[in-house]
């Protein structure tokens, strides 16, 4: 399962993987996610979540920005996945992502990790 | 951003598909100065008369926008930076930009207006727009983070030195001020 969309300024990259035997979905952002294209971001993200994975980790190492419309996606990908049992992760997020996440104070409930292998060994 | 505080007067201007198009046609992603920069109009703007806060000669510069608002980042972050913030300062100044930016293309049904300038002592980007807060205390309390919205203007007051927000039923001005570091 793979598959790579781009809406307006934004690519988001989905992949199936594994490690130490664990099954995880690898949803990769980049670009620049705002109130332009969070509908879009939404959606792309509801169709990861609606495959209950017991892993999402979202790499956002090649987000340049994201504003508080696109921050509401992520948490709502939170919201869901804890409801169905599964665990969000975000990953390497850029200094204006990482200043979004710190002053919502949304990095203390989703975990953000250095690498994407550091996400998947949890 | 505070969907009870805003009034919607008119469907929102729909979405420009164009950078995506090319970023495909390209095979790469889109560049830190988006496609649709040309798109921005850039004017001298004339020193309204009796309004002591604007600055006395620089050069006040004024885009206009509807959805283009990476474009308007770019711009934000260029002058912030020439301005003399730093790099960590000049992402706040345009994330607050962009904050407010977004909030036109939510709430209003006409394309808002940015003009920016600076001084020895400060930079102040302010955004007009045909949108109503109806809310004194808009963006000045912290939402949860389950709350569907009603982040953008409390970041917004976060990390500016100082916020003012001007609305009446003509529509809403909003000044972002950000202190210089001191020479």
């Amino acid at each position: 399962m793979w598959y790579n969309k781009c809406v307006d300024l934004l690519t988001v990259s989905v992949t199936a993987r594994e490690s130490a035997g664990e099954l995880y979905t690898l949803v990769e952002i980049a670009g620049e996610a705002d109130v332009t294209n969070t509908d879009e971001l939404r959606r792309l993200l509801d169709e990861e979540v609606s495959q209950q994975p017991h892993t999402l980790i979202i790499d956002l190492s090649g987000l340049r920005f994201m504003d508080s419309s696109a921050l509401h996606a992520l948490l709502r990908v939170n919201r869901s996945l804890d409801r169905q049992g599964g665990v969000l992760a975000l990953v390497s997020p850029q200094a204006a992502v990482a200043k979004i996440l710190r002053l919502t104070t949304a990095d203390r409930l989703i975990p953000v990790f250095d690498s994407v292998a550091e996400a998947a060994a949890g | 951003m505070n969907e009870g505080s805003y009034v919607r007067p008119g469907p929102s201007v729909s979405r420009a598909g164009v950078s995506c198009l090319l970023m495909a046609r390209e095979g790469k992603t889109a560049q830190r100065e988006p496609a649709g920069q040309e798109a921005l109009t850039r004017q001298p703007v004339p020193r309204p008369d009796g309004d002591d806060r604007l600055p006395p000669s620089d050069d006040p510069v004024s885009y206009t926008y509807t959805t283009d608002l990476a474009a308007i980042r770019a711009v934000v972050h260029r002058y912030a930076i020439q301005a003399g913030l730093t790099e960590a300062r000049a992402i706040d100044l345009t994330l607050a930009v962009s904050e407010v930016a977004a909030n036109t293309v939510k709430h209003a049904k006409s394309p808002g207006s940015l003009k920016i300038w600076y001084d020895v002592k400060e930079i102040v980007c302010q955004i007009h727009d045909e949108g109503i807060i109806t809310d004194p205390l808009a963006g000045r309390r912290q939402p949860s983070l389950d709350a569907s919205g009603g982040h953008g203007l409390w970041i917004v007051n976060q990390v500016c030195d100082q916020v003012e927000i001007l609305s009446d039923a003509t529509g809403t001005t909003i000044r972002l001020h950000m202190n210089l570091p001191h020479a």
